[in-house]
This record gives structure tokens, sequence and C-alpha cells, in this order.
């Protein structure tokens, strides 16, 4: 017998690039804190803890979650880390879920901190996910491997980078009403395509900042729900998949999925939808927060995931398709990771905000008449992906 | 929804595995958990990781080790507690109900890694880190916290370190070390107080990988025999200040066995036939004794336990290989006759910040 799992709580810090003022476990212990304090929880009514850390590198504190457990009152509880590099947050949700779901904790906490900006250079330390006898050598990490792929994307579907700038404005302008978010604003596609080249074709402003902050999710049985949550978000549907490492393996003929489309999103949508019930995503998700480290990612997902066909994204895009009020489905209504991208928890606070979103809390970035949303997360060079659905009603596959 | 253990493998034992990188250890030990299970990689629907970037070098190791390990084109996930900690998880998955065929891998190449450089690097930045608490210290912290807690004597702890390598050197899966004398284990240098260096198990490479099935697939597969059922796993993690209460208290090493107690059925210690320790020290061993109730009904550690083979960070899991065969009768020459239900246990972090417990019953009992 298997239980219901439902999103109880959530809560995500300001993100910016520095939080000068706190230490690492302070911010976790905030976002702790802050969760267990929407619902007027105490420690004790958390049965287990799931931790969201990516690479410890970026800080330079091997066991920054251990150092973690006395902040996030976790002594003496059942507590396991998760780390699946970008896709972490996404795999958190996933692994809370089935700790409540297998009927092991009544209540979950999710809960992990990001300080990426202790580096000097990120894309130093990210060069090292590469393997060392025959990438590492080569200026590889995650700007340059993703520019990439959208070069090929990009020509094979005859998408500029014009077209890629209208996403970004788009998304920035939903961040303005985000006050979780790191960049925001109004800006043009002028403006974008002025920014300065990164890799061809990013520039500055389709690529994600650095981000530091803190999230949790608190997540339980229906019995939890019933006792802490009046209108709880229900995590309907989980799909995840990994892929080679090995980029060359996965552009030749005989790759099993197309790599430059995205095609492997299909294998953790189809995961999720089929337990979710979902059969016609367009008409039955109204919201959308897919995982864009850049301005390139999140809607070649949503082309994978079945919402338009592969490579018309952009395309709709410029028909508004995508906006907040009056597109087909709410693309990143947060502003995504586009605009906020504490890697730790980046896939964490997407599922938040799809949550949130389903629960009606979202604030002022609120889509009207939410049903259901979707959360996805990319880990690797797109090696590590995760999908979750959430709604406002639980759903059992038969 | 029972979960079962249908087959395992174990990349042999060796202080420095130079003829394999990392991802052929994994590779060929998969392959081999996978031929031992009588499954084709396909058949998997989800594989649980557990692995440690920095032992391994690199900042999201399973980027490189997740394919190696049996997980393309499949639901993986990572925790980096320890590889016991991967098959709580793995277990929490199955009894999920939505997966059914999993594969549990681990491993570590201690030999490539400055392992001591790496738990310096744990210590977080404004107290722990000014002082280089690294591995061994933290170790003869708890030792000494165990030897006045538990009256345990330096020359005690030397016998416990003769009957650990006397254990290991019957197991023919361990490295196969000469047991030492006495004498020689008296004589081996302070590294730090009380700790001798022939007091603390020596590391070694290793890659272990278990096949995990649900019932509901077993159901379906008549012609696989499972080798144990997996009863129980409990696991917790404890405060990360290293003072006095912390280093005798033993509190998550007691509520994780506790909540795997409760997850079988088992009121206590008494019904467990074998318990395989993860024991840095010999003065862990000696702590987790009392600590868990263990009495003479239970064979500790048969297989020599981290004095068989220590690939840190992997060694609980490694254990829980050796119980789950003392089930199945395939433990060879440190078979312990007539096992019924063996545990498994693994600590994690500085002096055993988290531990996790994991029970298996032989197949054929009240619950099959």
């Amino acid at each position: 017998m298997t239980e219901q799992v439902a999103v109880l709580s959530t809560w995500q810090s300001e993100f910016k690039l520095r939080h000068p003022s706190m230490t690492y476990v302070e911010q976790a212990q905030e976002a702790a804190a802050g969760c267990m304090a929407k619902l007027g929880m105490r420690p004790d009514d958390i049965d287990a803890i799931v931790y969201s850390l990516a690479p410890t590198a970026f800080m330079g504190v091997a066991d920054a979650d251990r150092w973690a457990i006395d902040h996030i009152f976790g002594a003496g509880k059942p507590m396991l880390r998760v780390h699946t590099g970008g896709a972490t947050g996404g795999s958190v949700v996933q692994a809370a879920h089935s700790l409540v779901r297998s009927g092991m904790y009544r209540t979950v906490m999710i809960v992990g901190a990001e300080r990426i900006s202790e580096t000097p250079d990120a894309q130093k330390v990210l060069n090292q996910i590469f393997d060392p006898f025959y990438e590492k050598d080569m200026p590889l990490q995650t700007i340059t491997a993703v520019a990439l792929m959208a070069n090929t994307y990009m020509r094979r579907h005859g998408i500029t980078q014009e077209d890629v700038a209208r996403l970004v404005v788009r998304q920035r302008r939903n961040a303005l009403l985000n006050p979780h978010a790191h960049l925001k604003g109004n800006i043009t596609v002028d403006e974008v395509m002025a920014s300065p080249m990164i890799a061809y074709p990013f520039k500055l402003f389709d690529v994600c900042p650095r981000s530091s902050g803190g999230a949790a999710m608190i997540v339980g049985n229906m019995d939890a729900a019933r006792q802490w949550q009046t209108r709880p978000a229900f995590i309907t549907g989980v799909g995840a998949v990994s892929d080679s490492n090995w980029i060359g393996d996965r552009i030749v003929p005989s790759a099993e999925y197309d790599f430059i489309d995205w095609k492997l999103m299909r294998v953790a949508g189809r995961a999720a939808f089929e337990r979710a019930g979902i059969t016609d995503p367009i008409h039955q998700i109204q919201v959308a927060e897919v995982y864009d480290a850049f301005s390139i990612q999140g809607l070649t997902q949503l082309e994978q995931l079945g919402f338009c066909a592969s490579g018309t994204g952009f395309l709709l895009e410029g028909e508004g398709a995508w906006e907040m009020d009056g597109g087909q489905v709410a693309v990143c209504p947060s502003g995504g990771t586009l605009c906020t991208n504490p890697i730790a928890v980046a896939g964490l606070v997407r599922a938040i905000e799809a949550a949130n979103q389903v629960m009606g809390t979202a604030g002022d970035h609120q889509v009207k008449n939410v049903r259901r949303s979707l959360a996805t997360a990319v880990g690797g060079i797109a090696q590590f992906l995760t999908c979750s659905v959430f709604s406002n009603e639980p759903y059992e596959a038969h | 929804m029972n979960c079962y253990v249908l087959g395992l493998a174990l990349y042999p034992a060796i202080k420095r595995a130079a003829g394999h990188r990392l991802e052929e250890m994994v590779y060929h030990t998969s392959h081999a958990a996978l031929d031992h299970a009588g499954i084709h990689r396909r058949e998997l629907d989800h594989v649980t990781l557990g692995a440690c970037d920095e032992l391994d070098g690199r900042s999201i190791s399973s980027m490189l080790m997740a394919m190696p390990a049996g997980a393309y084109m499949v639901d993986e996930i990572k925790v980096t507690d320890s590889a016991a900690s991967a098959l709580c998880l793995e277990v929490a998955r199955l009894k999920s109900e939505e997966f059914d065929i999993g594969l549990v891998a681990s491993w570590c190449k201690s030999s490539k890694t400055d392992v001591e450089s790496v738990m310096r690097l744990r210590g977080e930045p404004f107290y722990t880190r000014p002082f280089g608490l690294d591995m061994g210290m933290s170790e003869a912290m708890l030792a000494q916290a165990v030897a006045e807690e538990f009256g345990v004597s330096a020359e005690q702890a030397n016998e416990r370190v003769i009957k650990a390598y006397a254990r290991a050197s019957a197991n023919p899966r361990g490295l196969s070390q000469a047991v030492p004398t006495l004498a020689e284990v008296a004589a081996s240098p302070y590294e730090a107080t009380p700790l001798r260096a022939m007091h603390r198990a020596p590391l070694s490479d290793g890659a272990v990988c278990m096949v995990v099935a649900s019932e509901r697939w077993l159901a379906r597969h008549p012609q696989h025999r499972p080798l144990a059922r997996i009863a129980g796993v409990g696991w917790a993690a404890d405060s990360y200040r290293l003072d006095r209460a912390r280093l005798r208290d033993f509190n998550s090493a007691r509520k994780a066995w506790a909540q795997a107690l409760r997850m079988s059925g088992l009121p206590d210690a008494s019904s467990i036939d074998v318990m395989e320790l993860e024991t840095p020290t010999v003065y862990h061993e000696a702590a987790y004794e009392q600590v868990l109730g263990l009495d003479a009904s239970t064979q500790i550690s048969p297989s020599g336990g981290a004095f068989a083979q220590n690939p840190l960070f992997c060694t609980g899991l490694v254990g829980a290989a050796e119980a789950v065969l003392q089930v199945a009768g395939q433990a060879g020459a440190v078979q312990v006759p007539g096992a019924r239900r063996a545990a498994a246990h693994s600590c994690h972090g500085y002096a055993q910040q988290g531990n996790v417990f994991m029970i298996f019953e032989q197949v054929g009992g009240a619950h099959d």
C-alpha cells in the first residue's frame, strides 16, 4: 500500500550574488526554519531530511551537508544527501517522494543552500566534471559545451539569435514580479543582442547568473496533509533518466536519442506523465517551470515534453504562447533558472515554484487557475534529467 | 512491498587496483552482479548510486561513473553519504512501487586519493579546519571517548586487532593479509593518541554492486530465486560538533539501529545471527558491540569486516554483501552455520557522525 505525496510547505530566500551577512549553514538554517515556521511546524514534526547539495568544490567544504545538520535541526534524524549535478534539486524532490510514498516516513524536509560565489571562477570547477584523459584539457565547461549544442539546434531549425533573445526578454520581465529572483528587468531584444559575447551564440544575457541562497520544501503523506495544509500540491508523477557522459557518442547517427533536440527529455517526461495521468500536456498543464540555465534550454525541453513540435518552441515564443497572461502555457513565470541559478537548489526552486502555482501561493507571479504544473531539472551536460508533475488533487495511476 | 537481493558482486579485494581505471572497476563489478542475478542491464528500471566526488577527485563523479555502473537510459539517482545509504534509498524506491528492479552501485579507489587531504577539506572553515582535523584525529578522539565510556584498554584493543585479522584472513573475498602478532600491534607507531597504526583498518580499493528486486517483480519472474530479503533499514545523522556527548553517546547509531529493528519487526538484537560492522578502528567495534546490545549469540564481522577490505565509503555495502551471502549460505570459508538473519552496518563522517543499518533475512522465512 503506497501513500499519496503532498507538498505541505515551501520556502526560498532572496537570491543574489552573495549573502555576506550569513554563513552557509545559516543560509540552510534560514530555509529550514522558514519552511517549518510557515505551518507552525517544529523540528519534531519532521521525520526525515533530504539534503540538496551539488558539487562542494564551489564552496570548498566537502562536508557542507554534515556541517549543516545541527543548523537544520537534523541531529538524530535520518538524512540523505543527494547530488546529481544541476539536476540535484529535481532528484531531491524525487528521493523525498520515494521516502513518503513508500510509507517509510510521514513527513520529509528537503533543504539546501548554495554559495557558488565563494569560488572565483565556477567554470574552472565545472571543467573538472569532464573526463581527465580526453576532455579536461580542452576549454570545455558548461557554457562552451551548451553553446555547441545551441549552435547545432539553431542551425537545424532555422532559429535566430533574436528568436532566442525574445525568451530572455520575457523571462527577465516575469522575474520582475518574483521577489526571490536574482536577475530581472524590462530589457529589449536589442539589449540582449548587444550584451557581451560569452561563447557563440551565447551573449551575457543568454546565460544564468551565479546565485547564492537557500530553499526548502516539506512533503508529507495524506495524513500529514490533512493536519498541516488546507491546499497542498500533490506530487503525482516523477520521472528521471541518465545518459552517457560521452558527448561524441550522443551526436552520432547511432545514438539512441537525439542529443541536440533533447529527445531524452521525452523519457523522463513519459515516466512522469504516465504516473500523473497526463496525456495531453498543453491542455492539462498550466505552468511549466523548466530548468534553463541557458536561454536555449527551456523550450527545447518543452518541445520534447509534448507541448509543441521539435524546433517550434522559439517560433511560438514570438507568438506569445508562453506568456503568463494569455499564453497557452505559462513558462517560467518565476523567471526560471535563467534569472536565478543557485546550482545546489536550482532544481528545487523550480519544484517550489511549480508547487506554489498549484497551491496558489506564488505571489505576484501567480498564474490564474493552475490545476497542474511541472518542474524539470538538468545535470551534467544534459546527461541527468528529471521531470516532476504537481497537481491540485491526488492521482493514482492504474 | 517486500524487497529482495537478487544478485551481487564485489571487485576482488586489492590494495591498489592498478590494472583498471575506476570506470572499469565499476563496469566489471556491475556486470558481474547482473550475471549473478541472471538478468540483463536493459531489464533494470532504475539505478541508485553511492559515491563521493571528493574521493573520486571529480566535481560530479557520476557523470563518468553512472554509465559504467549500468545507469544508461534509465532512472538514476546518487547519494553521497555512504554506499549503504544508497541501499536505504533503494529500498524506499522499491517500496514506493514505482520501480521493480534496480541496481545499487558504489566504489572507491582510495589508492589514488590523498584521503587525509579530502578529510581536512571536510572541515568547516571557521573552527575545525584551522586546527587540521582529519580522519585519523577524529577517530582518535572517538577512541579516547570509547576507551573511557566503555572501559576499553589498550591491551584489549590490541587483542581485537589480532582477532579481526584472523577472521579476515579466512575470508576468500578479503585482502588475505597476514595476522600480526600482539607484539607487532603494540609496537606499531602511534598515529594519534590512543590510536596505533594497526588499530586502524587499512584502506583498499574496491567496488560493490547489488541487484535488488520487488516482490512484484519476483512474482512475475518465478524462475529467479533471490539471495535474501531486505527486512529492514535504518539510518540517522548526528551532530557535527565533536563534543563529549557526541563522541560517547552514539546517538545516531542507536536511532538507526532502532529504526532498522522496527522495520524488521524485531524487538532487539537477540535474533540477529551475524552482524557485519564497519569498524574504521577496533575501538569502534568495541563500542558498537555494547551500543547495539550484541552478545555471544551474534557472530560479529565473520568476514573480517574493514580488516578484510576497506574501500572507504563503500565498506558498509561490502559488509552488506557479506551479510547477504551469510543468509544465502554462500559465504564460503567464513560461513556461519545456520545463519538465518544477518545485519550490516556502515558509518560515515567525522567520528561516525552518520550510521546506517541493514537487516537481511534468509529467503523462505515468514514473509515469503
